[in-house]
């Protein structure tokens, strides 16, 4: 099975390879038959890599530790759920499992348009294939899922404890499918770069893509959150971590990819800055992968170092060269008559939410790359860590807020002061009065004052947009509100979609302001019977307890949780011991509730005493995080779908096409 | 004269003096607002975290400025919650009881420790750098975009469209005028959709 995986690959390069020879040579010669060969290689790419992701699964299945991979990653205690996510635990794995990712998006964008943007699909298929070429490459050569083993082991080293939780078998996929989706939009910008045809096809055909992969990076961020916060002990979710920080960064990029697409759209502006855009994204996803696997940046998410770093760093320049070489290339073509009617209008608006976005990117970028720049300039190795992140990026996340709950209210084209400040005087005061009754109420933190004010804002704006749409159209039509409210946002999905979006971001600004602003903690070793308290919430130690399986030793503390007096729950935190011999990991226990969350982590035991060290966190508002994180994904879901518009939209086109056709 | 002037430097002539005016206004007066807020946001970050870390008592604050060198997490030491966090923690406090004070403790960290010690850069020397170019960046980006705009505006000459007449049929509403206009804008959009 191993040398049958090894052989799918091998063909597998030479198909990819195939692909991009035959689809640029089709291009340049314009034969048809050379094109439709290259389109035909794609499906082959991905059907040979599917059956090597088929072989590596059947292999970790079958417990055949001969394959090293297999014998490092696996073993026969492994839960089935767990053995499925071994394929991405490691670092050939995951490569593997990443360019299985490509492979799909690329033989589902040729499917889609077979009769469809014919001109730009040889480009489309050569950039998709070089990039599958590229991880077909290190696959093969440099990081081999399927190197046996000279002698078999009898049991494997099984997975690494921590990532034998539920949501680190979703958030790595997650990720991949939204990092290597943003290859889709790259490779559509590089066909119109290389043909010249830098109408908006490019970026029409695959603003679905752009969203979905948009949103399934930003789910899989949050599902790294999530993991991270019943995980790994801490009682956080977010640490400024370099691979945390390598997600995030072409996922702003995207964000201000998404939002200034809407001016092109409309009056055809920044054609050269979405453009530059795109491209950014991309890079950026390649150059987070770089962070990630190199080995450059210590981290507690990186793979061990290996020889991808060089190999991704070339890639990285040349993707650089080729994509920055054609944009300069094409720059005559892109230039546009750039008007703005006023100073004071949407579109100067998200002009400004593009600065921060860009400047969020950057500065995640700059103290990422830093403590190398440092090492580099002064010899000096230093840490930028969370207190740098959490100084710089709340500045600019307030001001991103601020336009958020500014934008919607700005008529396109033109507005003026007076109108704009009359337009936001609801909103506005819904700000100062949230601000005002929280002071009054005690909360002195200004970040927090001015985060819940801001929420505030966001949230009466965007609600408001849907109640004077539903009033407007209520009147137009003779609808009762609520049909008039579904038909309003039926025949605008990307718009209201994107209003949802913006009321989760409330949401989740909510949750981390409340979680990090006024986050309690206490510490103590209780024997049996000893009470010790957090905020509201008092916790009595009861008994040791321990539970063993096939996979694991559980070792934990039983504590009833008191609340006025009155028994509230039972929380059970404890440490979980492998038995492929690793070290223990922390079992965290937590009574969520939309107020708060009770945190409690088992740092220490001595079962003979009876005696367990215990630490408690009350993280208030942290439920908000990911009940906006859903309703951000709903949202997003929402704005791919087709409106009516939209449907129009390409009914017209297909018409033109047609016409043009007949004559 | 006059017209002659607005000739050479491309302007239509005869245009009204209100917008004039109102370049005064948005053209002048909001990119200052944009720059004031960023230089803002600058102060925020280095003296807003400065206030914040004033809140703390001096043992949070050296558990702050100190990473935790346990080797599973990339957090301070006033988050890890590993034991080696734990025997840091206990160890600040010896020596803040012992007289030191919170620089003094961080000091005495980085020289045994060295630089990757701390969580964030100084704000002194080569390190400053690392806090002044995210605002720098991004004021230069403003300062480009508030350039742009202003060229772009020149180019216009679409008339006004903002200020839309009021609808008669919403004054039985009893709205206010600026909520009709407001209701009226809306409608407008989706009578353009229907």
């Amino acid at each position: 099975m191993a040398d049958f995986g090894t052989l799918c690959l091998l063909m597998a390069l030479a198909a990819a390879a195939w692909a991009v020879l035959a689809s640029f040579n089709g291009w340049r010669s314009q034969s048809g038959e050379l094109i439709l060969s290259g389109e035909r290689a794609l499906y082959v790419t991905w059907g040979l890599v599917a059956l090597a992701v088929a072989s590596l699964e059947t292999l970790i299945f079958n417990d055949r530790f001969e394959v090293e991979y297999v014998a490092s990653y696996s073993n026969r205690a492994l839960p089935a759920t767990y053995k499925v996510a071994a394929l991405w635990a490691g670092q050939a794995g995951s490569i593997l499992f990443w360019l299985f990712i490509l492979c799909t998006y690329s033989a589902a964008m040729v499917l889609f348009n077979r009769r469809r943007n014919r001109p730009l699909m040889p480009i489309v298929v050569t950039t998709l294939g070089c990039v599958a070429t590229f991880f077909l490459i290190l696959v093969n050569f440099i990081a081999r899922p399927f190197v046996t083993l000279s002698r078999t082991p009898i049991d494997g080293m099984g997975m690494n404890p921590q990532l034998q939780n539920p949501f680190m078998a979703i958030h790595p996929p997650c990720l991949y499918v939204g990092y290597v989706g943003l290859t889709v939009p790259f490779a559509f910008a590089m066909a119109a770069l290389a043909t010249g045809r830098l109408d908006d096809t490019w970026f029409r055909t695959t603003r679905r893509f752009t969203i979905l992969s948009w949103f399934i990076l930003g789910s899989g961020i949050l599902l790294g959150g999530w993991w991270a916060y019943v995980e790994l002990g801490w009682g956080g979710y977010w640490a400024w971590d370099p691979v945390e920080n390598a997600s995030l960064i072409p996922w702003l990029t995207a964000t201000a990819f998404l939002h200034s697409v809407m001016i092109e759209e409309r009056k055809r502006m920044l054609r050269v800055w979405n453009m530059s855009l795109v491209i950014m994204t991309f890079l950026l996803s390649i150059l987070g992968t770089f962070i990630t696997r190199s080995g450059i940046i210590s981290s507690v998410h990186s793979f061990t170092r290996s020889d991808i770093g060089p190999m991704f760093a070339g890639f990285l320049g040349l993707s650089i060269l080729v994509s920055v070489g054609l944009l300069l290339h094409r720059l005559p073509l892109l230039r546009s008559e750039h008007r703005l009617d006023s100073f004071v209008s949407r579109e100067s608006t998200f002009l400004f939410n593009n600065l921060l976005l860009v400047g969020a990117a950057f500065t995640v970028l700059w103290g990422t790359l830093f403590p190398i720049l440092s090492e580099a300039v002064r010899g000096v190795k230093i840490t930028v860590g969370p207190p740098f992140f959490n100084a710089v990026m709340v500045p600019i996340t307030f001001g991103l807020l601020t336009l958020v709950a500014i934008c919607p209210t700005i008529a396109w084209r033109r507005a003026t002061p007076a109108r704009l400040l009359d337009k936001i005087r609801i909103p506005l005061g819904s700000g100062v009065a949230a601000a005002a009754i929280l002071f009054a109420a005690g909360m002195r933190d200004v970040y927090a004052l001015v985060a819940f004010s801001l929420a505030a804002f966001v949230g009466v704006t965007t609600i408001m947009e849907f109640v004077w749409g539903t009033l407007a159209r209520s009147r137009a039509t003779g609808e009762p509100p609520l049909r008039a409210l579904w038909s309003l946002v039926d025949r605008n999905k990307r718009r209201y979609g994107g209003f949802v979006v913006h009321l989760g971001v409330m949401l989740v600004i909510v949750g981390v302001t409340g979680s990090s602003v006024f986050k309690q903690e206490a510490t103590a070793v209780l024997h049996r019977g000893d009470s010790f308290t957090v905020g509201r919430f008092t916790m009595t130690l009861e008994d040791m307890v321990s539970r063993d399986t096939p996979n694991q030793e559980f070792l934990g503390a039983r504590l009833a949780v008191f609340t006025g007096g009155r028994r509230v729950g039972t929380l059970v935190p404890g440490q979980n011991f492998y038995k492929a011999g690793q070290n223990p990991s922390t079992e965290v226990d937590i009574r969520s509730s939309l107020r708060e969350d009770l945190y409690l982590i088992m740092t220490g035991f001595d079962p003979q005493k009876g005696q367990a060290t215990l630490k408690a966190y009350l993280n208030p508002l942290v439920a908000w995080i990911w009940i906006g994180g859903g309703v951000l994904i709903l949202g997003s879901w929402f704005a791919m779908l087709p409106d009516l518009r939209e449907r129009r939209r390409s009914a017209e086109a297909r018409l033109r096409a047609v016409a043009s056709y007949a004559t | 004269m006059r017209p002659e002037r607005h000739a050479r430097r491309g302007r239509p002539r005869g245009r009204p003096r209100a917008r004039r005016g109102r370049i005064g206004v948005a053209g002048v007066a909001l990119p200052r607002l944009v720059l004031t807020g960023l230089v803002l946001a600058a102060g925020m970050a280095s003296g807003g975290a400065g206030l914040r870390a004033a809140t703390l008592t001096p043992q949070e604050q050296v558990e702050t400025r100190l990473m935790c060198y346990c080797g599973c997490t990339d957090l301070t030491v006033r988050t890890c919650s590993c034991g080696t966090a734990a025997d840091i923690k206990m160890d600040i406090a010896q020596r803040l009881a012992g007289g030191q004070t919170a620089d003094q403790v961080v000091e005495a960290y980085v020289r045994e420790r060295g630089a990757q010690i701390r969580s964030a850069p100084t704000t002194s020397g080569f390190d400053l750098l690392a806090w002044v170019m995210p605002f720098a960046a991004i004021l230069v980006g403003a300062g480009l975009i508030v350039h742009l705009t202003r060229r772009w505006r020149s180019r216009a000459t679409a008339p006004p469209s903002g200020d839309a007449p009021m609808s008669p049929a919403f004054d039985s509403r009893r709205l206010s005028a600026d909520d009709r206009a407001t209701l009226d804008r809306v409608e407008r959009a989706i009578r353009e959709e229907l």
